[in-house]
């Protein structure tokens, strides 16, 4: 179960997560692993603010996990389809690619 | 006796070599005859049909956590099962103690153990629920509004679902529970509601008497304040 989370996602960039489910459907596997792996110490350290939520519905909606960023903008992954591997690899990349963002505007300020 | 020659000595390497050396003859035959020739089968194996895959052995550590988990489901009025994200120990035990002061135990399940529990039970419904770690929030009284209040505070605990008093409800329907007042107030409710007719049925009957009566009454007023009556009112009249 650990093989997933050893994508280290650093979640700097991120404001808020929520996680949307139906329990009793049969395809909500690979979402609750993601949070459970989001419940991370190591994740959780890299940002204390991001909010991670989890709605948990029974209305069979698709499970989904809707990310925002700190600079609005917003990642949606529908996880019927999707391993819990491929969904922390995404977020990882992005939050990489925005934190490269961050750093060259920083640098660009101060030179 | 013949001697070999000194050269023959000289010129020829000792019995053990780092070399390869051919072997004397007779060790040669030797060897061959004593040669090592595995059994071979009548019948080759692969032509056999195929042995039995191993049973899985009855793991007595998986029986007794089963009979544990059975006695805590017999026992108890209210199941929720959450899931269970990581948490700090010191988080766990403020959660336990909050729990526990409402008679509401917190157990960690195994999800293989669950799931054969489940499926002997009349609880099935609940199978789906058993993926990633859980835990089970056991009580001998269906405690919602407390159990909901403790778990609002603990956002690494997310609730899936319950079976409250042999009912399977989701999450909203605990929420809906919670909010419902309690047995008390809800059967003096009912009562009310069922007597609320008949204690105007008495009321009802006596209208059509009661109205004419006043009518009269009016009447009467009226003309004695006028001042003499011609004749007296009828009685009152068959209501």
């Amino acid at each position: 179960e650990k093989m997933a989370s050893k994508v280290s996602v650093v979640l700097r960039p991120v404001k808020s997560i929520v996680v949307r489910f139906c329990p009793f459907e049969p395809n909500v596997e690979s979402t609750r692993k993601f949070l459970q792996s989001i419940y991370h110490k190591k994740i959780q350290a890299t940002n204390t603010n991001c909010e991670v939520t989890a709605d948990v519905r029974h209305d069979g909606s698709e499970p989904v996990v809707d990310v925002t960023f700190a600079d609005g903008d917003r990642l949606i992954m529908k996880g019927a389809h999707l391993t819990t591997g491929e969904m922390l690899t995404a977020l990882a990349s992005r939050c990489n690619a925005k934190d490269l963002k961050e750093e060259q505007k920083s640098k660009k300020k101060n030179p | 006796g013949w001697l070999p020659a000194l050269q023959l000595l000289r010129r020829g390497s000792k019995a053990v070599t780092r070399h390869w050396k051919a072997a004397h003859f007779q060790r040669q035959k030797l060897l061959a005859l004593t040669e090592y020739l595995p059994p071979r089968p009548a019948l080759p194996p692969r032509c056999l049909p195929r042995p039995a895959p191993p049973q899985q052995q009855e793991d007595g550590y998986a029986r007794v956590l089963r009979a544990q988990l059975e006695a805590t489901l017999r026992a108890s009025r209210m199941v929720a099962v959450c899931q269970y994200n990581a948490m700090a120990e010191e988080d766990m035990a403020t959660l336990r103690h909050f729990l526990r002061r409402h008679n509401i135990h917190v157990k960690f399940v195994l999800n293989e153990v669950a799931r054969a529990v489940l499926a002997q039970s009349r609880l099935q419904n609940l199978l789906p629920l058993f993926v990633c770690r859980n835990i089970l929030l056991v009580s001998p009284e269906p405690r919602a509004r407390e159990m909901l209040r403790v778990l609002r505070g603990v956002p690494q605990v997310n609730l899936l679902g319950a079976c409250i008093d042999d009912t399977i409800l989701s999450r909203q329907g605990v929420e809906n529970l919670a909010r419902l007042p309690s047995l008390e107030v809800c059967q003096g409710q009912t009562v009310a509601a069922l007597s609320l007719l008949p204690s105007q049925t008495c009321s009802l009957l006596q209208r059509g008497p009661a109205h004419l009566a006043a009518l009269l009454e009016q009447h009467i007023r009226r003309l004695r304040g006028a001042g003499g009556a011609a004749e007296p009112p009828p009685g009152p009249g068959t209501a």
